[in-house]
């Protein structure tokens, strides 16, 4: 008896404690948020400097121009969109196209909208190290890789050549394409970025030819300069069907998305989110700051809008 | 066996209603118990064979004994005999297989939860082997436990508990951690915890068998001095038989579950009911135990005026020392009659255990 | 065994090693005839693809049913929701409060809570190490895991306490929950945070439930323990003063079993501290999330800036509940009300200062940088010990050489084995070890990894656990069994190790990338460094504990140096050993699965791309085939009782 009084008095608790009535975890902000009686954005930062780029000079003018305060969290890109439809971030920089989620959220459920582009245009593909392409120009044409597979085993791809790949939240159908286009190669996935840079960087020092996932813009090109190898050409649609890819990654104008109900209540905040469009070129210049001369992030982009203050300026609401 | 309750009432055993009376009292563990006293066939059986046909163990085996008012009953045996398995059963701290147990002629076996624990709380206290102290708590939170759980508020509890600790002689030591106490300071804040609820019946089950000897007489002649100041009643559980005469009125001598013999110390020296008490009281200094009552013959006709007096009850030893003096020998008196003499040949007799005199048995 | 004379000794082991010869026969015996009878009828080859199942198809069905009614179904509205409701407002309150103080206000706080239950010590250790925290700029996302970590823990030891209590009282619970609870002890953090996240979504709340559920285990263990521990006497008194079944668990029962609640306290907190660094994978944010954030962009320095905090939370809470502890049941602690009545008025004050100086933030001015220059010595060390180093060549000359010739031969041998040899090893070498009924379990639990269709990556995983614990034991038991003969050099170690066993396993991926490159030979580097503290300890202890009389003997007899410790010291420590090893492939396995992070591909990068691609039924699969291994790997290694562990 008494045990069933227990039981009941915790199942009531539960609700008496959060207000009663139904409680919808897709509109719970983040607990960080909006402390200390300031206004707070929650930006997603993909593990990826550029992205970091972005967030990095976003966050320096929110906090600085329009007196918010700024949490970046990083969230890989798929889980981002849950996230920021249930409004535990209030926006994503830079999407590289996820056509399934955006069906989802932002066309059905109405809870992400969109925010316009970014101004930087991406584009995945498959890389050689210059000095290594120079020596065997060939190489640059999928259709010569096989030649080279000899060249570019190491010791995780076997008995086959090495295709480094990067962090799994990446969009990338390698392990499709050396199937389709029947190359021997064995997909090597880093499991981050971070750990990718720092294989290719040790590759340049010794100067040993390598193959690579890579995408632009990206920094890395300014301290390891690399060519593009030509796959098939990309066709709209050509891989729509993640099974029987054999063709080229597009170029993908890079887009920004909102919480739906950030964008509409975010006031100065979701307004200048809205308005932030950048280059390839200055991203890359923040990139290189943080990545490469180890700059915090912060300081980076202050740096930055010290000496850009005309293209910022546009951006703040009026 | 001696398993009726005897009525012998030496002039040293207090005489009284009984406050225990436990009658036909089995223990039995192991997987399907109740059928051992049942079953006549499985209840005549040995340990060994017991075992095998049944799984079970019989601790207690069909014991009857009363415990009289305000005695020192001591159960006696060694380990395995089932005495710590009997003073358990008295208050259902496990509960006896079959049989009965009545304190104060209430029957303890039908007693509800909350009849049994009044029982615990107010009428039969415990000191055990390993004190059961609460080592968190300071040595007067601890003589106030079974206070506190009588629900006595705190400041009523220590006050009552102080006066405890000063009666076994831990003043000053109040608040100090059991861990700080030395084995037989441990035992006293056992002895004061239980005397703090002023039970009717304190038992013990081989309170001193932890303790260094030296400690342990202390021990023994404190609570010889309590029964002497309260006249408390008490059942006493030991292995050792030292113990066991020394501070017994009577003594029930327990082997395999059952008792072999119940009587006074005197009876168990001087008339052990079997080969087994026999060896066991062997090395006893009988000079010690025995009473002239049982050493002494029928006074001659020249013998009832002349030595020395002696009570019923003086131990050999004392009338060695009567004899030796006077030379001849010594009268036993009794309310100013004489019971009978004792002289040098009787009394080697009882230390040599020869022929013991069968009146007292 | 007899402690008199080696003799005796030498007469006994005959006796026990006859028989030991002959199960070992007879269980080789078996085993080889299976072995034949496999061949003829099995053949060789992988898992078989028709005996397995695949569950991507429901499992990315109900993932998808997930997200849709998340908003909208009544068990997500009126419960799940509540219990995400609940979470979040405790963190932020929590959080509030901290910020509310200030940072003057909670390094106060800290150390005179840290003075009241442990002494001067920990108070110093406390303040100093919330005022470094400050000065490596992590203030804010200190106090973000600090919250976090407050809700979490007390959620923990809350639910591990009520278990515990359950299982302390009654036998059947007891039965029921102890499999439960001794499974949970040994999976890999990674595990939970699927399940979590495909109900609750990135953020806080699955973090917080992540945590409680990998850090309630050993709590609800120990409560378990030690009431279930408790003094008989003690309590056989308190029911023979008549105490109710409730006082004498409250009065009795609960207070004797402090030591182990509090250990279990420490415990949770330990596992909640650095599963909240894991967490940062499914938006914990505050320190983990810097980690992960730096971890990403090579930036050691950074990572080590926001690393350190961690390591020092971790060492505070250590130190503070483990003194505590100790000083249980000594002196009976005296004006204590007077000391949290000043603690409380210390921090009040020191509060209302930072407040109305408007001290509240940490100040800028005041922070260090050292990621710049820990950068210039990692990139130092990178330069010049990476490769080219004449002879002995570089560190990731030795990775590609582990690679090479340790971690591929392993790998490519394991899955050559056709699959039922590969079960009946693991039956065999259980067998060995433990009992039919360890064996059983773990044969069970490899074959479920077959069925999930996920044979070769759970190799992979297995070859790479292999090789890291044969390091890890080599290693391990060398330094211990030395550290175990020398006073001093225990001493210098003892620190170390307290502070390796303390850190996150996170906190290891970092040097690692910088040094061994990407693969799965970092992935084993960290393995080995997070495993070798338990190992050490283990091994030592178990030597010291061995019988100073058996050592006195053999010394008597002359025996040398050497042959004291082969033929008394390790046989006679042979279930610390066996411990040693149990311990060392339990923490080996929950780094290598995070080694996904850096390369070690496998099962840990399925469940690592099932995280960040959303693909819940990949992860999910792999998650479930991580428990299988550690289920495996863990029965394999059990010695016959298990109730050493508990020690």
């Amino acid at each position: 008896m008494r045990r069933r009084a227990i039981a009941a008095a915790a199942a009531f608790a539960l609700p008496v404690l959060t207000g009663c009535g139904a409680a919808d975890m897709t509109k719970q902000s983040s607990p960080y948020a909006d402390a200390h009686g300031a206004r707070t954005v929650t930006l997603s930062v993909q593990s990826w400097v550029g992205a970091q780029a972005n967030a990095a000079v976003a966050q320096y003018l929110l906090k600085h121009e329009l007196g918010y305060r700024v949490d970046t969290v990083q969230i890989d890109e798929v889980p981002a969109w849950d996230a920021l439809s249930q409004g535990r971030v209030d926006a994503i920089l830079e999407d590289w196209g996820h056509p399934e989620q955006e069906q989802r959220y932002v066309a059905d459920k109405k809870t992400i909208a969109p925010g316009g582009e970014l101004g930087v245009t991406g584009h995945i593909g498959w890389f050689v190290p210059k000095y290594f392409a120079d020596a065997e120009p060939d190489v640059t044409d999928w259709k010569n890789l096989d030649k080279y597979a000899g060249l570019l085993r190491t010791a995780e791809s076997g008995g086959k050549g090495q295709l480094l790949d990067g962090s799994p939240s990446y969009v990338t159908n390698d392990k499709a394409l050396v199937r389709n286009l029947d190359l021997d190669y064995q997909v090597v996935f880093s499991g981050s970025e971070a750990a990718q840079i720092t294989q290719i960087k040790q590759f340049a020092k010794e100067k040993k030819p390598f193959l690579t996932y890579w995408y632009k813009p990206q920094w890395l090109f300014e301290q390891v300069p690399m060519t593009e190898v030509k796959l098939p050409a990309y066709k709209e649609g050509c891989d729509a069907d993640p099974e029987k890819v054999a063709c080229a990654y597009p170029h993908t104008p890079l887009r920004k998305f909102l919480n739906a109900r950030f964008a509409d209540g975010g006031g100065r905040a979701a307004e200048f989110l809205k308005k932030f469009h950048w280059t390839t070129e200055a991203q890359n210049e923040v990139a290189l700051m943080i990545a490469d001369r180890k700059l915090s992030p912060e300081e980076a982009a202050e740096r930055w809008v010290r000496k850009n203050e005309s293209t910022w300026r546009a951006w703040l609401p009026d | 066996m001696n398993t009726e309750p005897p009525a012998p009432s030496g002039p040293s055993v207090p005489s009284g209603p009984p406050v225990f009376s436990v009658r036909e009292l089995w223990k039995v563990f192991g997987p399907k118990a109740d059928r051992v006293p049942a079953d006549p066939d499985l209840a005549a059986l040995g340990p060994a064979a017991l075992r095998e046909r049944t799984g079970c163990t019989a601790a207690v085996r069909d014991v009857s004994f009363d415990v009289r008012k305000g005695e020192v009953f001591v159960v006696m045996g060694l380990s395995g005999s089932g005495k710590s398995t009997l003073v358990r059963c008295l208050t259902r701290l496990i509960e006896p297989t079959s049989g009965s147990i009545a304190i104060d002629g209430e029957d303890v076996l039908s007693m509800d939860a909350s009849r049994l624990r009044q029982l615990r709380r107010h009428r039969a206290a415990m000191v055990f082997q390993h004190f059961g102290l609460l080592p968190h708590r300071s040595v007067l939170d601890n003589v106030a436990y079974g206070l506190e759980i009588q629900g006595i508020a705190r400041a009523e509890r220590r006050e009552r508990a102080a006066e405890f600790v000063t009666k076994v002689g831990l003043e000053g030591m109040e608040h100090r951690r059991p861990a700080q106490l030395s084995g037989g300071q441990q035992q006293r804040v056992g002895l004061a915890r239980a005397l703090a609820v002023d039970p009717e019946v304190l038992l013990f089950d081989e309170p001193f068998s932890a303790l260094d000897p030296l400690i342990r007489r202390d021990m023994q002649e404190e609570v010889v001095r309590l029964h002497g100041e309260e006249g408390r009643t008490m059942v006493f559980i030991t292995h050792d038989l030292g113990e066991a005469l020394k501070l017994g009125d009577r003594i029930a001598l327990m082997r395999g579950g059952r008792i072999v013999q119940l009587g006074t110390p005197e009876q168990i020296v001087g008339a052990p009911a079997d080969d087994y008490v026999r060896d066991f009281v062997r090395d006893v200094p009988r000079e010690q135990v025995m009473t002239v009552r049982s050493a002494m013959r029928p006074a001659g006709p020249a013998e009832t005026d002349s030595g020395p007096a002696l009570a019923p009850d003086a131990t050999v030893h004392e009338a060695i020392e009567a004899v030796v003096r006077s030379g001849g020998t010594a009268r036993v008196v009794e309310d100013g009659r004489c019971l009978g003499v004792v002289g040098h040949a009787d009394l080697l007799g009882v230390v040599a255990g020869l022929a013991p005199r069968t009146e007292a048995a | 065994m007899s402690t008199t004379a080696t003799p005796a000794a030498e007469a006994g082991a005959p006796l026990t090693g006859g028989v030991a010869r002959h199960r070992t026969a007879l269980i080789g015996g078996a085993a080889l005839v299976a072995l034949l009878l496999g061949t003829v009828l099995l053949g060789g080859g992988g898992w078989p693809a028709h005996f397995a199942v695949d569950l991507s198809g429901p499992m990315g069905d109900t993932s998808d049913w997930i997200t849709d009614n998340r908003d909208s179904h009544p068990l997500f509205l009126y419960f799940f929701g509540h219990i995400s409701n609940v979470v979040v407002l405790s963190v932020r309150a929590v959080y509030l409060v901290l910020l509310a103080i200030g940072w003057a206000g909670v390094t106060a706080a800290a150390g005179l809570v840290a003075g009241c239950l442990a002494g001067l010590r920990p108070a110093l250790t406390a303040v100093s190490a919330f005022a470094l925290c400050g000065l490596l700029g992590m203030w804010v996302p200190t106090m973000q895991t600090l919250a976090l970590m407050v809700v979490a823990v007390a959620a923990s030891v809350l639910l591990g306490a009520v278990l515990g209590l359950a299982a302390g009282l009654s036998g059947r619970v007891h039965r029921a929950l102890r499999p439960v609870l001794d499974t949970m002890q040994v999976l890999p953090a990674f595990a939970y945070l699927l399940p979590v996240v495909l109900v609750f979504g990135i953020g806080v709340p699955a973090a917080v439930l992540a945590t409680v559920v990998y850090a309630a285990p050993p709590m609800a263990r120990l409560t378990a323990l030690g009431l279930r521990g408790a003094d008989a006497g003690v309590m056989e008194a308190a029911a023979s003063l008549g105490a109710t079944g409730r006082q004498r668990l409250l009065t009795a029962r609960l207070p004797l079993a402090r030591k182990e609640l509090l250990l279990g306290v420490n415990q949770s907190i330990m596992m909640a501290l650095s599963m909240a660094v894991i967490a940062s994978v499914i938006g914990a944010g505050g320190l983990g999330d810097r980690v992960y954030q730096a971890l990403a962009s090579v930036d050691v320095g950074a990572a080590l800036a926001a690393g350190v905090p961690v390591v020092l939370l971790a060492v505070v809470l250590d130190r503070v509940t483990g003194a505590a502890g100790e000083r249980i049941g000594a002196a009976p602690a005296r004006g204590t009300g007077l000391g949290w009545a000043v603690a409380a008025a210390g921090t009040v004050a020191v509060a209302l200062v930072g407040r109305c100086t408007d001290r509240l933030s940490w100040p800028d001015a005041w922070t260090v940088d050292i990621a710049g220059p820990v950068n210039s010595a990692v990139d130092w060390m990178t330069a010049h010990l990476y490769s080219g180093i004449p002879v002995v060549g570089g560190t990731a000359d030795w990775a590609a050489r582990f690679t090479t010739w340790v971690l591929d031969p392993l790998r490519d041998g394991l899955q050559w084995l056709p699959w039922w040899a590969v079960l009946l090893l693991v039956g065999v070498v259980a067998q060995l070890i433990g009992s039919w009924r360890t064996a059983l379990t773990a044969v069970l639990a490899m074959a479920a990894i077959g069925v999930l269709g996920v044979w070769d990556p759970a190799l992979d995983t297995l070859s790479q656990v292999l090789a890291a614990v044969a390091v890890t034991l080599l290693a391990g038991v060398a330094i211990g069994v030395v550290a175990a003969r020398s006073p001093r050099l225990e001493r210098v170690l003892r620190p170390v190790l307290d502070v390796f066993q303390t850190m996150p396993q996170f906190v290891y991926l970092i040097p690692v990338v910088a040094l061994f490159g990407v693969g799965r030979a970092p992935a084993t580097a960290a393995a080995v460094v997070y495993a070798l503290p338990a190992v050490v300890r283990i091994t030592a202890q178990g030597m010291r504990a061995v019988d100073p009389v058996a050592m006195e003997s053999s010394r008597s007899l002359g025996a040398t140096g050497w042959q004291q410790l082969r033929q008394v010291q390790l046989p006679l420590a042979r279930p610390a050993l066996l411990l040693a090893v149990n311990q060392g492939v339990v923490l080996v396995l929950a780094v290598v699965i995070i080694g996904g992070l850096v390369g070690g591909g496998a099962l840990g990068y399925e469940v690592v791309f099932g995280l960040a691609q959303g693909d819940l039924a990949t992860g999910l699969v792999a998650g479930a085939a991580i428990v299988c291994l550690g289920l495996m790997l863990d029965r394999v290694t059990q010695p016959v009782g298990r109730e050493s562990r508990d020690a």
